[in-house]
């Protein structure tokens, strides 16, 4: 019997079907739980935080969602070594619940995705994430090639990397950064990240490498017809490079 | 009958009568008072008085226009439904036995954007999505045709409208989680004192499991089921605080009770619906549900039952309220946002009230909100409302819902002249650089990317073409088939200004040109009627001749109107109408996504033609604003070739012989054409050699006229000449304009322009609205 994910979802959480639909497609036995069936997620092998916007988003993305009872067997499920993917808010959420970057206590965290920068906008962009750490280090992006380019949709409110200069360093030092944001060839600058995150920061892996926490969507350049550099050719229903991640997930529940 | 708190009118003088409608804040005219008070054969209860203001009400009834818009064609080959309820439905194609229906309903918002315009415009945003929902359909996208006011004055009212409408737009799309694909925006100073925000939201539904909005044959003793946000004072027209007195406690609250929009409540509701729809096809149940706007839980429930062909009986106490002690009138008529209306068998209700309470928890989501019985179907054709142990309302369900007219005057509508394509309008010989940034620049032409930038385009993971990758935006919302939609608006104030007519058929012939630019089959159409005063003669025969202009070209074009909205009395303090606006909005069809057909030039060394007949008449285009140039007509619009214009395009495209498309519209041919090379800027950018205008409109159309007036057509890109050529052999109206080079620049003759500079004038104007 294969590991069955499930795909959580709080109220105001808007990504369920992609997400779901994706995660079904490279393989994975996934599931739809919503917050009303809070007490069967502890039989899950793995979890999916969607994006959206939980519990509306109130006080800073992800707080109150952080605090939801579904998180309490999300957290207890990563500390005994599930595996976690937050997308958008779901990443909101795992670095609300402190999974990532892990450094502080549960529900302590040490630094938050908030308003986007320089200006504190809603931005709806096509990006690349690189991965920045080696692929081994996390479970999720084990199945990746070595700096991976990954086609993605940033589309949030609040996805600006933010925390101490201390906490900062505890990132970088811990090789918590997961991924950067990056131009179509690989090049990575300041003008290839859309929110002002600081390190360029698109995602974030905590020190067992089992939680990742990734705020652009790859889930929504899943295919060819939704990749906006597609060549000319090609099957456009072919999966895309959105599609990987969750390939490299998929391996890894396997 | 009912007995207490009636509304006086046997007795009264026309001018006594008058006054007291006025003092009730009552819409109703004299002679609309005294027809109700013979029909019921005495006087009307407060609560039905206040019904028959609401169903009688311009907004619900059409009373001004329905007789007019007959006149619209509503049925074809690719007509699913047609414009009876909500929302039309299109048929999009099959997949794995299943003939899926596009659903698309268009809406305004316009007065109350006006004056809260963040509330405003998301409300507007969550009643088009529960037109769309309440057919049974999964919602996929949703389009803003926006119209503001000047807004170069930063402390402006109009600069803190087209601001807030936006915010508004996107906050309550972007929640919801459906993604904007779709809208324009237009700047002038006619929308100073009233914007325009309009919405169309579309919808995807298996033609075997539409719902209808009407209580289903033998439903004698359904239940009537109100689902979503508990009932307050909100959006009762004034009338709740000017003739009743509320509770001195809750004072606070009533000064809080403006229309409130709650996306995040109606995300889950969304949710939980689509649930609903599941279980009852498990279970082979056929319901009804409607969606609660303008006459509130009256209303709709009146509607449902009467277009069941039955009566109905509700009881104001089992409604969930936000206040204590509500006037009835404003429990039954208020217009609270987020709520839905269930006909549903007894045995079924159960069910429905635990995935709502329950399941998707609404009592945890928001305060009072639920899913609740308030009464039921009944055989008498009566409507009858229950309040404590009276009855406050009892009337014939179909006096109450049917269709009344207004009695309007209509001036002689203006002749519609011939314009001889080659009359000249432009005195001053220009050279095209001093006009062609003055043009990319220009209010109406400059990028809208600063503003659907914080829009939500790729939720649902579905998107192919995103709001501003082309003329209009393309989604696949059936997993796994090639099946794909596109959707388009058109409405151009420049033109409605000067003949609304022709502006109304040019409306209807630039939105179907939209679709087909990305390789899409026009399905049909929707509109939105946005007018000023019918009961000034002036402007109710411009509503008059744009709907005989909309029947026109939809006829000419094969594309006919499954749903639409009109929003009168736009109109400003100075008693100025707001410009004729009647905008449209196209589906697109796509059998293989495959096929799309995208904006951005994809080859150097390929060659570019203009798909059109450039004409001298350069009445309502940008150029003409910029040149200064007043007297001129619209060009001439010929129905027919621009008809042939789209299948050509079509049968190319089917052909794979179109690289890139775009249509001419806003700024022209160079316009098109630099849109086409800013767009290759995110990779390596591809340029232009244009030909001497004269070469393609053989000397007989100024250069200035041929390069940025405003005669539509298409801009392609070719690679294979001969075949293209070959193809187009009978269409004389196929002109090769240039070829793509490898320099960043757009040649016209000798003049060079750089691509990065052009497009700078075209990217900066809106940033300094739009942060």
């Amino acid at each position: 019997m294969s590991a069955r994910l499930a795909v959580l979802v709080f109220p105001g959480t808007n990504s369920e079907e992609e997400t779901l639909r994706l995660a079904r497609d490279v393989g994975i036995d996934a599931h739809i739980v919503h917050w009303s069936r809070a007490q069967t997620l502890g039989a899950y092998d793995a979890y999916v935080l969607p994006g959206g916007f939980a519990h509306e988003d109130r006080i800073r993305a992800g707080a109150v969602a952080a605090h939801d009872a579904m998180m309490d067997a999300v957290i207890d499920g990563a500390q005994r070594g599930k595996l976690v993917l937050g997308i958008c808010n779901g990443a909101q959420i795992a670095l609300e619940a402190g999974l990532v970057p892990g450094t502080g206590p549960v529900r302590k965290p040490t630094a938050a995705f908030t308003r986007n920068g320089p200006v504190p906008k809603f931005v709806c962009k096509h990006v690349y994430v690189k991965l920045a750490i080696e692929p081994k280090r996390c479970a999720i992006t084990a199945g990746l090639p070595q700096d991976a380019l990954i086609p993605a949709w940033a589309a949030h409110g609040e996805g600006r990397l933010a925390a101490s200069d201390e906490h900062l360093r505890e990132i970088t030092a811990g090789g918590h950064l997961a991924f950067v944001y990056a131009h179509a060839d690989g090049t990575v600058d300041a003008s290839a990240t859309p929110n002002g995150s600081a390190m360029g920061c698109a995602g974030l892996v905590n020190a067992a490498g089992n939680v990742l926490a990734i705020m652009p969507h790859p889930e929504r350049d899943a295919w060819n017809f939704n990749h906006l550099d597609r060549r000319e050719d090609g099957d456009v229903l072919a999966p895309s490079g959105g599609a990987a991640l969750f390939r490299s997930f998929a391996e890894a529940l396997r | 009958m009912p007995a207490l708190r009636s509304f006086r009118i046997g007795g009264l003088r026309d001018d006594e009568l008058a006054k007291s409608a006025k003092e009730h804040g009552l819409a109703l005219r004299v002679d609309e008072l005294r027809r109700i008070a013979d029909r019921l054969g005495r006087d009307p209860s407060i609560v039905e008085v206040h019904a028959f203001d609401a169903q009688w009400s311009e907004h619900c009834s059409y009373k001004s226009s329905r007789h007019l818009l007959r006149k619209l064609p509503t049925d074809g080959p690719t007509v699913m439904q047609g414009p009876a309820e909500d929302a039309g439905i299109l048929h999009l194609g099959e997949w794995k036995g299943d003939r899926y229906g596009v659903v698309i309903a268009h809406e305004s918002h316009n007065h109350p954007s006006q004056v809260v315009p963040f509330e405003g415009a998301a409300t507007g945003v969550g009643g088009i999505v529960r037109d769309v929902l309440c057919m049974g359909a999964e919602i996929i996208a949703i389009a803003d045709p926006l119209r503001f006011g000047r807004v170069e004055d930063p402390e402006s009212h109009q600069r803190y409208v087209a601001q807030g409408a936006v915010d508004g737009v996107g906050a309550y799309g972007n929640a919801i989680g459906v993604p904007n694909i779709a809208g324009d925006v237009y700047f002038d100073e006619r929308f100073d004192d009233n914007c325009l925000v309009n919405v169309v939201a579309l919808g995807l539904v298996k033609e075997s499991e539409i719902i209808h909005s009407a209580a289903p044959a033998n439903s004698v003793g359904w239940d009537i089921v109100l689902v979503g946000k508990a009932t307050d004072t909100s959006g009762f027209g004034g009338a709740a605080f000017s003739s009743v007195t509320l509770d001195e406690a809750d004072e606070d609250a009533n000064k809080g009770a403006v229309q409130v929009p709650d996306p995040f409540l109606k995300n889950v509701i969304v949710r939980a619906s689509y649930r609903a729809f599941e279980y009852l096809r498990e279970h082979g149940i056929t319901a009804g549900f409607k969606d609660l706007g303008a006459g509130g839980i009256m209303g709709c429930s009146a509607e449902l039952c009467s277009s069941g062909g039955f009566g109905a009986i509700v009881d104001l106490d089992d409604v969930n309220t936000a206040l204590e002690n509500m006037p009835p009138e404003v429990i039954a008529i208020g217009e609270t946002q987020e709520r839905l209306c269930w006909i549903v068998p007894p045995d079924v209700t159960p069910q429905i009230l635990r995935i709502y309470n329950e399941e998707f928890s609404l009592p945890q989501i928001a305060r009072g909100a639920c899913a609740v019985v308030i009464g039921a179907v009944q055989k008498q054709m009566h409507y009858v409302l229950r309040a404590g142990d009276e009855i406050v309302m009892d009337v014939p369900i179909d006096f109450l819902t049917g269709s009344i007219r207004d009695p309007l005057a209509v001036n002689e509508p203006p002749a519609q002249a011939a314009v001889d394509p080659r009359e000249r309008f432009v005195e001053e010989e220009l050279d095209p650089s001093e006009v062609f940034a003055q043009v990319l620049g220009h209010r109406d032409v400059c990028s809208r990317a600063p503003l659907f930038k914080q829009y939500d385009a790729v939720v649902r993971g579905t998107t192919v073409i995103p709001r501003g990758g082309a003329d209009a935006g393309v989604i696949a919302p059936v997993h796994g088939s090639p099946l794909a939609v596109a959707l388009s608006v058109a409405g151009n104030p420049r033109y409605g200004k000067l003949d609304a007519r022709r502006a109304a058929a040019m409306s209807v012939v630039e939105s179907a040109r939209k679709v087909a630019a990305v390789g899409a089959r026009p399905l049909g159409l929707t509109d939105c009627l946005n007018f000023g005063n019918p009961q000034n003669p002036a402007h109710y025969t411009e509503l008059v001749v744009a709907i005989d202009g909309l029947a026109e070209a939809s006829v000419a074009l094969g594309t006919p109107f499954v749903s639409g909205n009109v929003s009168l009395y736009n109109e400003a303090k100075n008693g100025n109408a707001i410009p004729a606006s009647p905008i449209v909005a196209c589906v697109g069809g796509l059998q293989n996504v495959a096929s799309v057909v995208t904006m951005p030039l994809k080859r150097v060394g390929t060659i570019l033609y203009y798909i059109g007949e450039a004409q001298n008449a350069i009445g309502g285009s940008v150029l003409a604003e910029v040149l200064g140039v007043n007297a001129a007509p619209l060009p001439q619009l010929d129905l027919l070739r621009a008809r042939m214009e789209i299948e050509t395009l079509l049968g190319a495209a089917g052909e794979g012989l179109i690289l890139s498309a775009h249509a001419v519209s806003n700024g022209g041919v160079l316009t098109a054409v630099a849109e086409m090379t800013f767009a290759t800027l995110r990779r390596t950018a591809i340029g232009v050699q244009l030909d001497d205008p004269c070469v393609w409109t053989q000397g007989q159309i100024g250069d200035l006229e041929a390069l940025f007036g405003e005669s539509g057509g298409f801009v392609v890109e070719v690679a294979d000449q001969e075949r293209f050529e070959k193809f187009c052999e009978d269409f004389p109206f196929v002109h090769e304009i240039g070829m793509t080079i490898d320099q960043p620049v757009i040649a016209v003759d000798e003049d060079a322009f750089d691509i990065r500079a052009l497009h700078e004038a075209w990217a900066e104007p809106l940033t300094e609205v739009y942060v």
